[in-house]
């Protein structure tokens, strides 16, 4: 191969238009004779006529409202005294995500060079390329603040997101190694910080305990990492323990739903319905296509009877019906976390037969030749056809979250003001109630699911090729 | 099928040549497809170290055979007897049966998101629970054997056909099989790659492996198989070694189907 690709310059063309200058395009295209240059010209003023028609509005009309009701769009009725939580969270999410997902990208990068792959080490102008909507949108944000703590956590936010990938980057590669159970660790104790020990919360970090003890136990059955398993295993669910204990002797009250709101809500519906989903999505895909007829039923009926009525209606169902029927015995667990288990529940539906479409995509040669090797069914899904068919379906796939980001604004209909529902609470408070400022309100708002809708469209993107979504 | 002879017999293969004890042994097997009779009451043994090389027409049954040996297909009526186990409907009873049978495929089937270490390694790894650093040095030592240890960082798409086919033989030989069945491994492949397929194959034989291959490669059937196994429509027609099969064939269909492709 090597002798194959030398010295091509000798036989390079010139590039056809390499002495092209904007102003010469210009020349050439727009006004390179009499007619041309009238037409350019109408029809350069129609345009600005109608850009100053449908935006001028921007420069006029009142921001105030969004100035005023800025918190309101951002957490809902979040009380004041407990913003730290809020703020606290969001730290933990981003040093521990930052230093995970830069571990990470070390690995995959020592990984492509030990297997002999040309790769950079993305720098912070990537980071900056991936993420610019969001980031414009948090700038947009902040320009509308009024006090300085907003605006100082934002800017110590962005230092953060730049430290931590470089600390991530340095670390040991036996600590890299363990970039997801110190995501998952830092999710929960970001949960637990925002909710308090709640049992959900307990749960969780009984759960990631659990996982990462497992983890550390499978490793030493790979024969990777023989030495002191008893402290790997045993270490995570001390630390789970010791955790809960702590966050239970210092007595952070149960936290609950009441106030919560706004696009922290929104942004909060949305990873619970992705992260839900996913799981359950694949379990159902998998029972969708089993022999067994009642495993293969209740998935068929389940999947089938939530894709074949609107969110709405499941969501009003779980609001207004649901309390009805549980006996006065049990405690009916809160709206919002009703709300939460249908959207979980209802992309679990949609996830499954996109996941069901990936793996028909799978072609039966390759389960025949992990079978051929001896493997049992359920290695066969996890290793060989899963990661195939999950793969394949990426785009469907964030296709799905980005619609599913968008119908959380519907949680609007039982009460709860999320995001968008702040559109119209604002519009009805008495300052600016009847000034018509509707249209600044929306305006805000669309930017707002724009920039993280259009980051998720872009991620999918990458990813895709990333993972080579195409290459046999 | 109107020129089929009529009146074929249902030969018997159970004579293994030489001494070896049999790996592989096939007592009446019927097989269907819905009522689409697949196989005809297959008997055939298949010795240790023995070659035995299956061709026949398409449609006549020769892969479906193979496939029932290690159960991507279940035989309907009869007994499958690999290594002394026989092949009964328990999970655990196939699994055993699988991980002592190696098998080639046609169209290679390599696992895409996997690179070359890591196809080879698998089933060692997730069903001898090997270690990783043991595995993958078998691993390349089988690589060495296929004659490319440079491509094992590589993904299979990075691959010629031929190359992945070795990959694939180096794949089945990692679980240490007693026995590699192979269903047309040189089928799907360029002209120009068959060879180096047929040579790893050749290589492995005088080794001393044990093979059950279906192929339409008949330079390889003369030169490699202890035993030739003649099939059509579902049943074993005719045995030999194969001078007797190639230059002195007994059945009318044997010498048909030879006719058309010599």
């Amino acid at each position: 191969m090597a002798d194959t690709v030398e010295a091509k310059e000798s036989t390079t063309l010139a590039p056809l238009h390499s002495d092209t200058t904007p102003a010469k395009w210009v020349k050439d295209n727009l006004f390179n004779n009499v007619m041309n240059s009238i037409i350019t010209v109408a029809l350069g003023v129609l345009v600005v006529f109608l850009l100053v028609q449908s935006f001028g509005w921007i420069a006029n009309e009142e921001w105030e409202i969004i100035r005023v009701n800025l918190r309101n769009f951002m957490v809902g009725q979040f009380p004041s005294d407990d913003l730290w939580r809020l703020w606290s969270s969001a730290f933990i999410l981003i040093a521990t995500f930052g230093i995970g997902t830069s571990a990470m990208a070390h690995n995959s990068h020592d990984d492509a060079i030990e297997k002999g792959l040309v790769t950079e080490r993305s720098s912070l102008l990537d980071l900056l390329s991936r993420f610019w909507p969001i980031l414009a949108f948090v700038a947009l944000v902040v320009s509308f603040a009024q006090t300085w703590p907003p605006v100082l956590g934002v800017i110590a936010g962005v230092g953060a997101i730049a430290v931590t990938r470089f600390v991530g980057w340095a670390l040991p590669a036996p600590i890299r190694s363990r970039a997801v159970p110190m995501m998952a660790i830092g999710t929960v104790v970001s949960l637990a910080v925002l909710a308090g020990t709640s049992g959900l919360v307990a749960m969780g970090a009984g759960v990631v305990a659990l996982a990462i003890a497992a983890s550390e136990l499978s490793r030493r059955f790979e024969g990777s990492e023989p030495k002191s398993t008893a402290i790997r295993t045993g270490g995570p669910i001390i630390i789970g323990a010791a955790t809960l204990f702590i966050f239970n002797a210092i007595g952070f009250d149960g936290y609950g739903w009441e106030d919560w709101g706004g696009l922290h809500l929104t942004l909060f519906a949305t990873v619970v319905g992705i992260a839900s989903g996913m799981p359950i999505g694949i379990l159902l895909a998998i029972g969708r296509r089993s022999e067994l007829p009642v495993i293969k039923g209740f998935c068929v009926v389940f999947i089938e009877f939530v894709r074949g009525v609107p969110l709405i209606s499941l969501l009003l169902f779980s609001s207004f019906i649901l309390p009805l029927l549980f006996p006065p015995s049990v405690e009916t667990p809160e709206t919002l976390t009703r709300a939460m288990i249908v959207i979980g529940l209802f992309s679990a539906a949609y996830i499954a037969e996109i996941i069901r479409g990936g793996l028909q995509a799978v072609p039966k040669g390759q389960t025949e030749a992990a079978q051929a090797s001896g493997m049992s069914a359920a290695k066969i899904q996890r290793l060989i056809v899963m990661p195939q068919a999950l793969r394949a379906v990426i785009p469907a796939m964030v296709g799905q979250f980005i619609s599913l980001f968008k119908d959380t604004s519907l949680i609007a209909t039982i009460g709860v003001a999320e995001f968008f529902q702040y559109v119209a609470i604002s519009n009805s408070q008495p300052e600016f109630l009847g000034k018509g400022l509707q249209l600044v309100t929306y305006a805000f708002v669309a930017v707002g699911y724009w920039s993280f809708a259009y980051t998720m469209s872009k991620e999918s993107r990458r990813l895709e090729k990333q993972l080579g979504v195409g290459v046999r | 099928m109107s020129n089929t002879p009529t009146g074929t017999v249902n030969a018997d293969a159970t004579q293994i040549l030489g001494s070896g004890r049999a790996i592989i042994e096939m007592k009446n097997v019927d097989k269907l497809f819905g009522n689409f009779q697949a196989l005809t009451n297959i008997n055939m043994n298949v010795g240790e170290k023995e070659v035995v090389v299956v061709i026949g027409p398409s449609g006549s049954g020769k892969s479906t055979m193979i496939r029932c040996i290690n159960r991507l297909e279940k035989h309907d009526r009869g007994e499958i007897i690999v290594d002394g186990i026989t092949l009964s409907n328990d999970v655990r009873n196939i699994q055993e049966i699988r991980r002592e049978t190696g098998m080639v495929f046609q169209s290679f089937n390599l696992f895409p998101h996997l690179t070359v270490l890591d196809n080879i390694t698998l089933a060692p790894r997730q069903v001898r629970n090997i270690a990783k650093g043991e595995a993958e040095k078998t691993a390349m030592e089988l690589l060495e054997r296929v004659k490319i240890p440079e491509q094992a960082r590589k993904f299979p798409g990075q691959l010629s056909g031929g190359q992945q086919q070795r990959v694939a033989i180096a794949r089945s030989l990692a679980m240490n099989p007693k026995v590699i069945l192979f269903d047309e491994p040189t089928s799907a492949l360029d002209p120009e790659m068959i060879k180096e397929v047929l040579d790893t194959m050749k290589s492995l034989a005088n080794e001393g492996m044990t093979m059950i291959c279906v192929t339409h490669e008949m330079g390889f059937a003369r030169e490699v198989a202890d035993r030739v196994v003649f099939m059509a429509d579902g049943q074993i027609v005719e045995v030999g070694t194969p001078e007797h099969f190639f230059d002195n064939p007994q059945e009318e269909r044997t010498k048909l189907f030879l006719s058309q492709i010599l």
